[in-house]
């Protein structure tokens, strides 16, 4: 999943699918974790614990 | 799950040739709905032949301008591919739309266009169902209706077809190629799908043992400005209510030219022609996009429990000419 947003792949919930680059915010995240077998995919916790792997819980905090 | 025998072919003719001669077996290629349907024993092949590496995973660029997609290209690489998300952006849309990411990866192109209907009783071997057992009877009609048809179903079936992708591919006169067990030939993807009629049994047109091995999109200047809208229970992994596929060019306030085509409420990918020809020509105003799905949706025949996908289907299909004509202007 990361892999695909670092290559700049869109999703269903991406605003522009010609951008170079995916912005991994809740949402992006949430949508791309949506068929993950386990189905806490996207819980409270998860998402900002995707978000620290991914490198991006500093945006993340700032955009609150 | 019913044993089966598991055959690989070296190139698409005699896997066509194999299956040709198996009556009772089937293709498979990612496998994600068919094997499912196997463990349900909704379908019980005794030969699988596996396609997956006999035809092209890539996209091909065409002399004319269009584009050769290989029915075995996975889902997930067609929408990230930078020419249909420039070219074709209500194909990306659509494909991302469909399914969930691990899917995506493992469905190829061509099973995409060939997956069963979601009815729940066509899935449910406990109850008779036309299309699973023909002459069977329907559960569906006296049953729960909120994911099934509203046009173009007949007495003995209302079942839905599932694509997100090949309502994209409808609204783009997208071309169907096949091998089949009499030469090759191409079918436009508007009449691959069947309506039920009274052989619900029968998805498409194609004959036993006929394989697809590629999908051409033409080229399509409008289609750049395109998108496609699924209206659906859940954010996220959950199949179409309705969908909506659109191309427009508005110049001057008038519609010079449109693609449109529904998902969710018809038996097959529903291209909306006759919204189409309400719009050719015509003022880009609300009025006329409201006129146009009402006419597109006049024959719909809808059950206690989807009778709310005409208004449904009627505020989609506007709201999303609404907003692709804004976009332009």
């Amino acid at each position: 999943m990361l892999r695909e947003a670092a290559d700049g792949w869109p999703s269903a919930v991406s605003a522009d699918l010609t951008a170079e680059h995916v912005t991994l915010d809740d949402d992006e995240i949430r949508e791309r974790m949506s068929g993950n077998l386990c189905r806490c995919a996207a819980y409270a916790n998860i998402v900002p614990a995707i978000a620290e792997v991914a490198g991006v819980a500093e945006a993340r905090e700032v955009a609150r | 799950m019913t044993p089966f025998r598991y055959e690989r072919a070296s190139d698409a003719v005699s896997a066509v040739a194999l299956l040709a001669a198996a009556p009772n077996g089937a293709f498979l290629g990612g496998g994600t709905n068919l094997v499912d349907l196997m463990k349900l024993e909704v379908l019980t092949p005794d030969v699988l032949v596996d396609v997956r590496c006999l035809t092209s995973d890539r996209i091909e660029d065409l002399p004319d301008g269009g584009l050769r997609i290989g029915a075995a290209m996975p889902n997930s690489d067609l929408a990230a591919d930078r020419r249909i998300r420039q070219r074709y952006p209500l194909l990306a849309e659509a494909l991302l739309a469909g399914a969930s990411g691990q899917l995506r990866n493992l469905a190829t192109t061509g099973g995409n266009l060939l997956q069963r209907t979601r009815c729940v009783y066509f899935q449910d071997v406990t109850t008779p169902c036309n299309k699973r057992a023909p002459g069977a009877g329907c559960s569906a009609r006296e049953g729960y209706h909120r994911a099934l048809a509203i046009l173009g179903t007949s007495e003995a079936c209302i079942a839905t077809h599932p694509s997100d992708m090949a309502v994209a591919l409808a609204a783009l006169d997208a071309v169907v190629r096949t091998q089949g067990p009499h030469g090759e030939r191409e079918i436009p993807l508007v009449e691959l799908h069947r309506l039920p009629g009274d052989e619900p049994q029968r998805d498409t047109v194609l004959e036993h043992g006929e394989l697809i091995t590629a999908v051409d999109l033409p080229p399509l200047a409008l289609a750049a400005h395109s998108c496609y809208r699924k209206v659906r229970d859940r954010a996220s992994y959950a199949f179409a209510l309705v969908s909506v596929a659109a191309a427009l060019d508005v110049a001057d306030g008038v519609v010079r030219d449109v693609r449109l085509a529904l998902g969710g409420v018809a038996p097959k990918p529903w291209r909306a022609t006759t919204a189409e020809g309400v719009l050719r020509g015509a003022p880009a105003t609300e009025d006329t996009f409201r006129r146009a799905a009402d006419a597109e949706l006049a024959d719909a025949q809808p059950l206690p429990g989807n009778a709310f996908k005409v208004p449904l289907a009627r505020r989609t299909l506007v709201a999303v000419l609404r907003d692709l004509t804004e976009e332009r202007s």
